[in-house]
């Protein structure tokens, strides 16, 4: 597809079926992702082999998707209407392989956007939230200025997290899509220090705060100041930038949070073979994700769970130990974090560097002396509704107001504030117009649709040996091939890409419920496809009589359109017959297939799409034959598509026998294998004089 | 609901082959004629489709689009397409007889062709299976038939009982038919209403079906409400 | 009387009554009508004339029996539901009063479909008319003579006197209703009843057994239809494929015992069944007479007229009675 010459911010990639999306339920991945990353399409197009689509889905919410593609927690995954059937579709994995298909195409495709509007938007903090209202700010035409403390862009992703987990190239690769569009960059400069924010604020029409939360929270427990007790995040940034901390032989991490692992495992990729860490929670309640808890144990890092620090143990500069206390409870009845201890139960765990890592707050320098005014607990005022804080033309967005969160999260808060200035240099009120985070969602799936569906487990994604993997900073993950990637991706239900019905045209026949395998079909005054039963077969679609029904995405009548295209010009002189294959991307893959070259490939999400009309447009352009190429049936991640697809073919075959051609020129071939022998078949009727 | 089937298509081509026509919509009717799978968009989509492909073989230049409304059989339908269908030089309908007449009315010098045969008055039988069992006679006596009509679904509308040609409960005519006397005897029995079987239907009177000439009906309640307000916004 | 026709006048007698049948030719050839008639004449007191059997077209029943009429053969003209509507049904039983024809046997019809049989391609497109069914035809006839008014109610100064006729099925699905069928055509006006031919006697007296216990035999004079079977083929023929008729295993047996007894002679086979079908007629008419309510037989030789003198004769019912 073509790279677009104008991104408008309320215009960006918009994937087949994106509206009436819109006006429906989300799927369960997309509601849960705080950007709202159509999960669905991107997953579908990759399934079909359309990595560039599919990365144009992915990157037009997300600035930072390559990021995303290494590091994000992936709520999509958990909210997968797939976990009550196996496992989640493998989201982030397929996100990363379709990212990566996708390189030369991004590259070629950055490009200077014109800075129409005749305005300026300075933006202070090129983390997440900040890149991203920067790109949405450049896109509308502003002129944007980045003002970054550090001597490189991206805040917490270049100088936090650590090489291991998010390669700097790749976060390259997102900064460089933002920055191409011609923003203004500013390294090194702090504000506060370089400049004013109150004069920034006025060389600019709009400003954002967009700092982050970058100053580490420390302990007061007796001990903790001295030499060998560090904090989290000035170390991460000494790993970050290659300055090589000082450490002992025996590293304690205190915290049980993400950044707590990154610190433990970075500890453990500096030659410490002896890491460990304390926290007050369980294995339950520890808030780290579980995937990093695992690998990090892997690494063998210790995890010692229910201790509570009272004091650093130490013989002058040196550290003997933390001295802990036991863990009663962290919650209290309401959930809130109220921890209890035993103070007859203490122990000392033995280390001679410990790394506090139990949270962050912000770095508020910038807004001394400034109209923007923080609370005595030392946040930002700001209001939600318009993302304003209390100065007149300054804006916040990200882990500043909201508090520690994802990166995708911040991407969300950004483009909130992006909108916010927007609309406010626009002159237009803005309360009332920033979208709402919480969208509707396909309810579960119902159990007897549950049934219904086969187990295909979840391609794994190979990682380097851990005794390998902790003596480099390099990234562990593998990526998929493509046929992992097809085959993960062809695991996904279709949630909300499913039948949708015109009921402008629909007159309740009931033929959309006589057909549909899992009983999604209401019909009342017209025909209701419910999104929680719909599995996205498209058996439906085209038995509909009266074309009411489309597939939200990849629709059916988009083979038809596409069909004129895809053909090509038939050579008259041609020896071999030109067979247009509708081929189930099912497990069998659309480059998995290896058609024979006069074969011309439609990939379908499944062959229960293909109407008897496709076969029809496929002789209109002049083809010889038409292949069906099923993935089986006992492979088929349908039910009762078979039948219908024979029914089709033969209603194809009685069609085109009454043009006096012979009904065997449409086959279903059970394997791309059988398809030189039905091309043989063809010949032997002829070659098609138009 | 009214049931066709679709016209072979050299049947269609014949109507449509002539060099003149240039342009040809095959407009499709999306109530009871989709309902049978013979004329709805769809369907009217694979006719354009086949027509195009006969046209290519036949060496002709032709353009041949398809379209379909709701209904051919009220004018609010398809009022806001009828211009468009007039730039056509012919239109296939695939709505039913009355669509097509109805809409040969309304095309100016546009002729309009059939592209299915009307069959009957029929119910699904099963998906895919269509059977006729009205004639709309206008005068229904199924009340005294046990719900099962004697003039649609007997081949001779008999009225008085079988007909010596019922063969182990079929019709004489296929036995693919079922009796409809076999079925109505077997109805009012279990109906407990056989006895009224017993009395003679006198002859019937025909006019009230199509030999009355073609038939009208006018709700003057409705109809004189809307002249009314006609004239009100003629004012 | 309601018409004074022969066989009204034997029925009224209380003879056991006789009538036959002749199949018109599907050509304008006079001859065969004659030549038939001429068969008849004298061994049946009525013989029935076809109207278009099996939809296939034949000199009209009016015409060929006026023929027959003409030639000492009395005709029971036959008309169908299935050609005419009212009017054309009047005009014909007025023309046909006219021309001297006393009885007049309704029936529904064979479906227009059973005309292209075998090689001839008919008319299976035809339109059917069906104005009228049987009863309704019965009923109108009934008041145009009774009353002498046609079915609209205008009135007819000369009414036709016909001893009206109905065709019953006896043994016809659905076997319980056929006892109403009857009824209601003889409530209708049925003066005479013929039956689609019998050959499962003991099933018919069943029947029969039924329509005494309604009274239906003193209402109408009901005379059984006997088949004359040429071969074993065309027995079964009948039982599997004709509505109504079963044919007893015992008789199918019987005549492929015949048949066998010819050998290889292909001539003498037929021969032989045909002797054989005659004998078994003869018996199907004595038993038809025994059985109470039955008022006589109607002897159906089709295509072969010659064979019901011979059958007649041995069956004791030569010669007819002089009325």
């Amino acid at each position: 597809m073509a790279a677009q010459d104008t991104c408008d911010l309320t215009q960006p990639y918009r994937p087949y079926g994106a509206e009436i999306k819109e006006t429906r339920p989300y799927s369960p991945c997309r509601a849960a992702c705080p950007a709202h990353t159509d999960v669905q399409a991107y997953v579908g197009l990759i399934a079909q082999g359309r990595y560039t689509e599919a990365f144009e889905v992915i990157t037009a919410p997300n600035p930072i998707a390559s990021v995303c593609s290494m590091i994000c927690h992936h709520p999509c995954e958990r909210s997968c209407r797939r976990c009550g059937i196996d496992e989640a579709v493998a989201v982030r994995p397929l996100k990363r392989f379709a990212i990566e298909q996708a390189k030369e195409y991004r590259r070629n495709k950055r490009k200077l956007v014109a800075q129409n509007k005749g305005k300026s938007v300075g933006i202070i903090g090129s983390g997440p939230s900040g890149l991203t209202a920067a790109r949405d700010m450049a896109d509308l035409g502003y002129s944007v200025t980045l003002y970054e403390r550090h001597p490189v862009l991206g805040g917490m992703l270049s100088t936090a997290i650590p090489p291991y987990r998010l390669p700097r190239e790749v976060l390259k690769e997102d900064i460089d899509d933002v920055v191409s569009r011609g923003i203004e960059v500013k390294t090194g400069f702090e504000v506060g220090k370089d400049a004013k924010l109150d004069d920034l604020a006025k060389k600019h029409d709009a400003i954002l705060l967009a700092i982050g939360l970058s100053l580490s929270r420390s302990l007061n427990i007796p001990g903790v100041d001295g030499p060998n007790v560090l904090l989290a995040i000035p170390f991460l940034e000494d790993v970050a930038f290659g300055r090589d901390p000082k450490l002992g032989k025996k590293v304690l991490v205190i915290g049980g949070g993400n950044v707590a692992m990154d610190v433990a495992r970075s500890a453990r990729r500096l030659g410490v073979e002896k890491v460990e860490m304390v926290c007050l929670e369980n294995e339950q309640e520890i808030p780290a994700w579980k995937w990093e808890v695992d690998e990090a144990v892997e690494e063998a890092v210790k995890i010692n769970y229910r201790w509570g620090p009272k004091a650093v143990k130490r013989d002058g500069d040196k550290v003997l130990g933390l001295e802990v206390t036991k863990v009663l409870s962290v919650f209290d009845g309401n959930k809130r974090f109220a921890p209890t201890f035993d103070n007859n139960v203490t122990t000392l765990l033995e280390a001679d560097t410990i790394i506090i890592t139990i949270g962050q707050m912000a770095n508020l320098a910038p807004l001394k002396d400034s109209s923007v005014k923080a609370d005595e607990r030392g946040r930002v005022e700001w209001d939600q509704k318009t993302q304003k804080s209390s100065a007149k033309n300054v804006f916040v967005a990200g882990e500043v107001v909201t508090g520690p969160g994802s990166a995708i999260a911040a991407v969300a808060s950004g483009h909130r504030a992006a909108l916010a200035m927007h609309l406010f240099l626009q002159g237009e009120t803005i309360e009332g117009k920033l979208p709402v985070q919480e969208k509707d969602s396909i309810n579960e799936m119902p159990k007897d649709v549950l049934e219904k569906i086969c187990k295909m487990p979840r391609q794994k994604v190979h990682h380097v040996e851990p005794a390998v993997r902790v003596k480099t900073m390099d990234n562990f993950e593998k990526t998929y091939t493509e046929k992992e990637a097809l085959a993960e991706a062809s695991r996904c239900r279709g949630c909300g890409g499913g039948a949708v019905v015109d009921p402008n045209k629909c007159m309740a026949c009931l033929t959309c419920l006589r057909v549909c395998p899992y009983g999604a079909p209401v019909v009342k005054a017209w025909s209701e496809i419910r999104p929680d039963y719909c599995q996205a077969c498209g058996l439906c679609a085209p038995e509909c009589p009266a074309q009411a029904i489309s597939m939200v995405s990849y629709d059916v009548k988009e083979i038809r359109g596409s069909m004129t295209t895809t053909v090509g010009c038939v050579d008259s002189k041609r020896t071999e017959p030109l067979i247009v294959a509708f081929v189930c991307t099912n497990r069998l893959g659309v480059h998995g297939a290896d058609l024979p070259k006069n074969y011309r490939p439609f990939p379908v999400h499944c062959t229960s799409r293909v109407d008897v009309l496709d076969m029809l447009r496929a002789f209109e352009t002049g083809a010889d034959g038409v292949a069906v190429v099923r993935c089986g049936d006992r492979n088929c991640k349908y039910e009762k598509i078979e039948p219908r697809v024979q029914a089709r073919v033969k209603r194809g075959q009685e069609l085109i026998k009454t043009l006096g051609m012979e009904p065997d020129r449409i086959g279903i071939l059970p394997a791309a294998s059988s398809c030189g022998e039905f091309s043989e078949l063809v010949k032997k009727m002829g070659l098609r004089v138009k | 609901m009214i049931v066709g089937s679709q016209k072979p298509i050299d049947e269609i081509w014949n109507m449509v082959k002539d060099k003149d026509k240039k342009k040809v919509l095959v407009f499709g009717c999306n109530t009871c004629v989709a309902i049978c799978h013979a004329g709805g968009e769809k369907e009217a989509e694979t006719i354009a489709s086949l027509l195009r492909m006969k046209a290519s073989q036949e060496g002709k230049q032709m353009e041949v689009s398809h379209m379909g409304v709701m209904r051919h059989c009220e004018p609010e339908y398809f009022d806001n397409v009828i211009e468009d269908v007039k730039k056509y030089d012919m239109v296939v309908s695939t709505a039913c007889g009355v669509g097509v007449n109805f809409l040969s009315d309304r095309t100016g010098t546009v002729p309009v062709v059939p592209g299915i045969n009307t069959s009957f008055y029929g119910a699904v039988e099963a998906p895919g299976v269509f059977k006729e069992l009205c004639a709309g006679c206008g005068d229904c006596i199924l009340h005294l038939t046990g719900g099962i009509c004697p003039i649609a679904r007997c081949a001779k509308t008999l009225m008085n009982g079988p007909c010596g040609g019922t063969n182990k409960g079929k019709c004489e005519v296929s036995n693919e038919i079922d009796c409809a006397w076999y079925l109505i005897v077997e109805r009012m029995t279990k109906l407990g209403q056989l006895d009224k079987l017993g009395t003679v239907l006198p002859p019937r009177n025909w006019a009230t079906s199509r030999d009355g000439g073609p038939r009208r009906i006018s709700l003057e309640h409705i109809r004189e409400f809307e002249e009314k307000e006609e004239a009100k916004a003629g004012k | 009387m309601k018409s004074g026709s022969t066989l009204e006048k034997v029925l009224a007698s209380g003879k056991p009554a006789v009538t036959a049948e002749l199949g018109p030719p599907m050509s304008a050839d006079p001859h065969e009508v004659v030549h038939k008639a001429k068969l008849l004449k004298g061994f049946c007191d009525a013989a029935n004339i076809t109207d278009c059997q099996t939809a296939v077209v034949r000199i009209s029943s009016i015409a060929a029996a006026a023929i027959a009429f003409q030639n000492g053969l009395e005709p029971v003209m036959q008309m169908t539901c299935r050609d005419r509507n009212r009017i054309a049904m009047q005009a014909d039983l007025l023309g046909a009063a006219a021309l001297g024809l006393k009885n007049c046997l309704c029936l529904a019809g064979d479906h227009q479909k059973f005309s292209a049989a075998g090689k001839l391609k008919g008319h299976p497109g035809a339109k059917n008319v069906y104005d009228l069914d049987t009863c309704q035809l019965v009923g109108m006839l009934k008041k145009m003579r009774d009353e002498s008014k046609q079915e609209g109610g205008d009135p007819l100064e000369v009414a036709p006197k016909f001893f009206i006729g109905a065709s019953w099925t006896p043994m016809g699905d659905p076997i319980d209703f056929r006892p109403i069928n009857l009824m209601k055509k003889v409530n209708a006006g049925a003066d005479f009843i013929q039956t689609q031919g019998i050959y499962d006697m003991s099933l018919f007296r069943k029947q029969m057994e039924k329509i005494r216990n309604m009274g239906l035999h003193e209402k109408t004079a009901i005379l059984a239809g006997i088949i004359v079977p040429k071969s074993a083929m065309m027995l079964k023929y009948m039982d599997s494929s004709v509505a109504g008729v079963s044919v007893p295993k015992e008789m199918i047996d019987r005549m492929n015992k015949a048949k066998s007894a010819a050998g290889e002679d292909k001539k003498k086979m037929r021969e032989l069944q045909e002797q054989e079908g005659i004998k078994i007629t003869i018996e199907l008419i004595h038993q038809a007479l025994e059985t109470p309510g039955v008022k006589g037989v109607h002897i159906q030789a089709i295509e072969w007229e010659s064979a019901i003198e011979g059958i007649v004769k041995a069956a004791g019912l030569y010669p007819r009675p002089e009325v």
